[in-house]
């Protein structure tokens, strides 16, 4: 893997470890609030300052890491069951299964996500788990093309072919023969699937649809951030800033993995 | 600057938000203050003003669409009988003068004559008589702002220039409720579909006052131009353009640029910013209008009135004014608020200091003492519940902090947060609701029926679903008095009553925050969108 | 395909909790509330509501809106040509920056000019949209005060010049959702096509290495592009909604937003099947823009 993308393993490592040890480590709650005391600056008590309700915007971030990995991450591998399960399903059975199923992937893939996304979460309310389905139930489609090409491409190899004439029924042979050679692939769309999970997860906080306070995501602290951007602009910064340089990172990451997975791209 | 660099990883973010710093550089000023624009000499004819407002309009004061956006222009082209004077007391409007039988079950109003439309035909009390009988008490219609006229019969046309509201009951507030959102509509235009007819709505209505619309872009902006047909002096301004802008930063930011000539900032958070931009004031004005936190009446642990006085207790309202209204506030014990100055007394301001002592000291005396783990409990079951928060202004910090407070005496509350839409349904429509947080605005007198009477309770307007036979009979008391030292006497009293019995906790009176241009004179020192029937006043000083 | 999409819609979205926003406001009366659901027809079951809806639909009349009792078709048709201005717009910068900065990075490949263009194209792709449309409002209209913060024009100038000044800053807002991603594959398809043969026959027979560049390596790396770009047409328009709330841009995101809010049950659905037909018309422009480019595709 190139530097840059092991640079980006190394920040998404230390963020992890922010997000599990931090809120362990730093005790303050995330929801106790000090009015009196809003907006403050740095301080030793609160390194990061207070936001207008005295709330500690370290324990904030640090708690608000942990929602918003876990939206980016669940979201994330609901997209791969997903496209997993179409892509392979259609690559494997073939006739009009994969039609059927390519041609809604196809479909899916022409509509404009985020006005489908509106819909749908006015339906269903803003549960973490909502959001978490609805935008891996939006973004599973490049999953199930490159599982598909896979299952395709693999399904005629002679590994494969041989397993089968030996019996091995067909989900077993999916899942033990075939869908092993897309994991590299996998790997490769997981990490970019968690970037734009996250930033949809931000986009939706902004319009009011994303994590409902007070459980602090770095989404909805920018929202709210946004209110002081004239007069406190550091509480739209510190979560701003997180969230860029996650999303960096994992655009980064999936490019090494990228880069290092596919031998047709090492050159 | 009140942001500053202590950490090596910031300095990158600095290059991207650098601009953020340049606007971040803030005055100190003092929250309640209020600088007001200083007269510029004698009034001027000529200039467009500029406001912006958060989304489309719908030019119908009587149609259930017509939201908060659309009072602007609905108060400044449409004119109802009385309008609200400078003192809030109801004024001449389109009505003249008016009085009200010996008996109290009628008023009779004597309108202006002379009134035109702004299509040239001539205003008659057919006009008012339609828009009451055919409109407003016609219940298929849903017209918005019905329920107000709950006492009235019919209006019947005594003669071309005088008209007689006939009642069920005695409705002293009668004048005060014609000020609020009342405005008279044009009979021959709008005979066949009074409240849907979309190129009145959403085009180019016919109205009565001293302007009128010239165009309507959606999604853009409506233009209002003079009206020749108007019955008063001529307006100073030229034109009035109401700019659609939903994002309440972009809408400070057009202030900052100086492409607003007055709004109100909606985003309290800011007002440090806007005072320190040139060519603009920034005043505070007193709304009547309040917040409260309703507990279900039905959930029989908020019965008891001693939880509910322990609730205000421990609730430091003071933090909650500076936090999300900048200071723009005042603490509130009763309904009537300060800007109804008649009526409020102020003696109650101080009736439930921020006190957790004292509020662990109620609750205990209710039954409630702490459990192993500091919440409190009462048979074993502990004090717990849900608010829900609707997702609008500044509710969700305001539920944040009472949760927090709630927490100090040993009470949980759980804060369950709702697209609005979802939350009204389930909180007001169905009253599937322990706990919450809203507000009340409502017309310029101190009759609050609807809100506190106990045949609105599980439905109406009652939200806690309070019912106690002394104040039904208070809130009747106030209907009934004719003169305003009866009046006065009857809501000092029910001041007093509902501070002490608390249907609802209430929180605070909030003020609002206008910003507007230096070159800006004649705006009456009222609430903008109360302002608005004074647009005819209104002038710019000339650069 | 879009009769589904529709039923689809209806459906669900009456599903949704609340009602219109005319019944769902704190100041309405229950007798209110309910002579307004009876006015407005919602007291019929969804099933013959969606009918009549469809019966409508196929003639061309997508139903009343019930926030302002206006044709739903002519909301759309209001607010259709601001979202296509700026998302025409927004992809007309990903395409005039991306692919020449895509072709720098690719013939400049491994050189500081490469890494640094890379970088500003990754952070671009990560910023989230919003926030980086605040800080321009910040940075151009507040500080600066050379460009309008919002709207399509001012009400007193509506001229071309004003109107081309309020879409700089939302067209370069939503351009960073695209952008990246365009200069990324030109310059992946671009390093490919440099390693062909024909290029480098075409190199070593001596034609200059500009007239190599436009007339044979471009020409066939933009084929991928192209595919590429009309892949990102759906996420532009997407990106729309969000753009368009932060620069009070009266387009189609906005009134989708109000509409889901309001529960504007015909509007919405009128609005799904209008974006659905976009997005087919768009897979086919796209379609139609390969075989111009690709001669191939011309014989088939």
């Amino acid at each position: 893997m190139n530097r840059l993308g092991f640079a980006a393993l190394i920040v998404l490592a230390t963020v992890a470890a922010f997000a599990v040890a931090g809120p362990v480590l730093w005790t303050i709650p995330p929801e106790a609030t000090d009015a009196i005391h809003g907006l403050a600056g740095p301080s030793s008590v609160h390194p990061l300052g207070t936001d207008e309700l005295g709330r500690d915007m370290l324990s904030r971030l640090l708690h608000g890491s942990r929602v918003t990995l876990l939206v980016g991450l669940a979201a994330m591998l609901a997209a791969i069951v997903i496209g997993v399960l179409v892509g392979a399903v259609a690559g494997f059975k073939g006739g009009w299964i994969d039609g059927a199923l390519m041609r809604f992937t196809d479909a899916m893939l022409a509509v404009p996500a985020f006005f489908f996304i509106l819909v749908v979460i006015t339906v269903l309310g803003t549960g973490v788990g909502t959001l978490i389905l609805v935008i891996g139930a939006l973004s599973w489609m490049p999953v199930a093309r490159v599982v598909y090409g896979e299952t395709l491409r693999w399904k005629t190899a002679e590994f494969v072919v041989a397993a089968e004439s030996l019996g091995v029924a067909g989900p077993r042979l999916l899942l033990r023969h075939i869908l092993p050679q897309a994991i590299p692939s996998l790997i490769v769309s997981a990490t970019l699937g968690v970037a734009f999970a996250i930033l949809t997860e931000s986009a939706l906080s902004y319009l009011g649809l994303g994590v409902q306070p007070p459980l602090p995501s770095w989404g909805n602290m920018l929202q709210r951030a946004q209110l002081y951007v004239f007069t406190a602009p550091a509480l739209a910064i510190y979560p701003g800033l997180a969230i860029t340089i996650v999303v960096l990172a994992f655009n980064f990451l999936g490019d090494g993995l990228r880069d290092a997975l596919d031998p047709r791209r090492r050159r | 600057m009140l942001f500053q660099v202590r950490h090596p990883f910031a300095i990158p973010a600095l290059v991207i938000v650098g601009a953020l710093l340049v606007s971040a550089c803030t005055g100190a000023a003092q929250p309640g203050s209020s600088t007001s624009p200083s007269a510029q000499g004698a009034p001027v004819a000529g200039g467009t003003v500029t406001i912006p407002i958060g989304a489309d309009p719908t030019l119908n004061p009587w149609s259930p669409n017509a939201f908060v956006e659309s009072l602007f222009i609905n108060r400044a082209i449409f004119e109802g009988l009385t309008k609200p004077g400078k003192d809030l007391a109801p004024a001449p409007d389109l009505a003249e003068s008016w009085n009200t039988a010996a008996d109290g079950l009628s008023w009779t109003f004597k309108l202006r004559s002379g009134v035109k439309w702004s299509d040239g035909n001539a205003f008659s009390a057919d006009d008012v008589a339609f828009t009451f009988n055919d409109i407003v008490l016609k219940p298929d219609l849903g017209a918005q702002n019905r329920a107000s006229y709950a006492a009235v019969k019919s209006v019947t046309v005594v003669d071309p220039n005088t008209v007689r509201f006939d009642l069920s009951r005695k409705f002293a507030a009668l004048p005060s409720f014609l000020a609020y959102n009342s405005g008279i509509l044009p009979k021959h235009i709008l005979s066949s579909n009074p409240l849907t007819t979309a190129s009145f709505n959403k085009g180019v209505p016919v109205s009565t006052g001293p302007f009128k619309v010239e165009k309507y872009t959606s999604g853009q902006s409506v233009s209002l131009v003079r009206n020749d047909n108007y019955f008063g002096p001529k307006p100073y301004l030229e034109k009035v353009v109401f700019t659609v802008v939903p994002d309440p930063n972009t809408q400070i930011a057009q202030a900052l640029a100086g492409d607003v000539t007055i709004m109100i900032l909606d985003n309290k958070a800011a007002v440090d910013r806007v005072k320190t931009a040139n060519g603009l004031a920034v005043v505070s004005r007193p709304l009547v209008q309040y917040y409260w936190l309703a507990l279900n009446q039905t959930d029989t642990r908020f019965t008891d009135v001693r939880v509910r006085q322990a609730f205000v207790h421990a609730i430091d309202r003071q933090a909650i004014i500076k936090s999300v209204e900048s200071g723009y506030g005042s603490i509130a014990n009763s309904p009537i608020t300060p800007a109804l100055a008649a009526y409020y007394d102020p003696s109650l301001a101080s009736k439930y200091p921020y006190d957790q002592a004292k509020a662990k000291d109620l609750l205990a005396q209710a039954g409630w003492t702490p459990g192993p783990d500091g919440v409190l409990q009462k048979n074993g079951q502990p004090f717990k519940f849900t608010m829900d928060v609707g997702q609008r202004g500044v509710l969700e910090p305001v539920n944040a902090l009472i949760q927090q407070d709630l927490k100090k005496v040993g009470v949980i509350a759980e804060l369950n947060t709702m697209e609005w839409n979802a939350y009204i349904q389930k909180d007001v429509v169905r009253r599937e609701y322990t706990a919450t947080v809203n507000w009340w605005t409502y017309p310029s007198d101190p009759d609050v029926f609807p809100y506190y009477h106990s045949s609105a309770a599980g439905k109406g307007f009652n939200i806690p679903g309070y019912q106690d036979p002394k104040l039904d009979d208070l809130l009747v008391q106030g209907q009934s008095a004719s003169d305003l030292d009866a009046r006065k006497a009857v809501y000092k009293q029910l001041q007093a009553y509902t501070s002490e019995t608390l249907p609802y906790l209430f929180l605070w009176y909030p003020q609002e925050i206008d910003v507007i241009s230096t070159s800006l004179n004649g705006v009456p020192e009222l609430g903008l969108r109360d302002a608005m029937h004074y647009l005819g006043e209104w002038w710019l000083a000339k650069k | 395909m879009i009769v589904f999409a529709s039923a689809l819609t209806f459906f669900f979205v009456n599903l949704a909790p609340g009602g219109p926003a005319s019944i769902m406001r704190f100041d309405v009366s229950p007798e209110q509330r309910e002579a307004l659901i009876r006015l407005m027809g919602l007291d019929r079951p969804v099933p013959q509501r969606y009918i009549e809806w469809l019966a409508g639909a196929l003639h061309g009349d997508l139903g009343t809106s019930l926030l302002t009792n206006e044709p739903v078709t002519g909301r759309i048709a209001d607010r259709l040509p601001n979202t296509l201005t700026l998302a025409g717009s927004a992809l007309l910068i990903s395409i005039v920056l991306g692919i020449p900065i895509g072709v720098v990075q690719a013939v400049r490949r491994g050189k500081p000019i490469d890494h640094l263009l890379s970088l500003v194209s990754a952070i671009g792709l990560s910023v989230p949209v919003f926030w980086l449309g605040i800080v321009l409002i910040l940075v151009f209209a507040v500080s600066l005060h050379v460009l309008p913060s919002a709207g399509v024009t001012s009400v007193s100038s509506d001229t071309f010049g004003d109107r081309l000044a309020h879409l700089v800053l939302p067209a370069i807002a939503l351009a960073t959702t695209i952008l990246p991603t365009v200069a990324r594959f030109t310059r992946s398809s671009m390093i490919e096509v440099l390693h062909e043969d024909y290029v480098r026959t075409a190199t070593s027979k001596g034609l200059r290495p500009r007239t190599v560049m436009m007339r044979h390596a471009l020409r066939n790396a933009l084929i991928p592009v192209v595919s590429a770009i009309g892949a990102l047409v759906p996420r532009l328009i997407g990106g729309t909604v969000v753009t368009e709330a932060v620069f009070g841009w009266p387009g189609m995101g906005r009134l989708a937003l109000e509409a889901a809010q309001g529960r504007d049950y015909p509007l919405v659905t009128g609005l799904t099947v209008v974006v659905a037909a976009i997005a087919v018309v768009a897979t086919l422009l796209v379609d139609l823009a390969y075989t111009r480019i690709d001669p191939r595709l011309r014989l088939a």
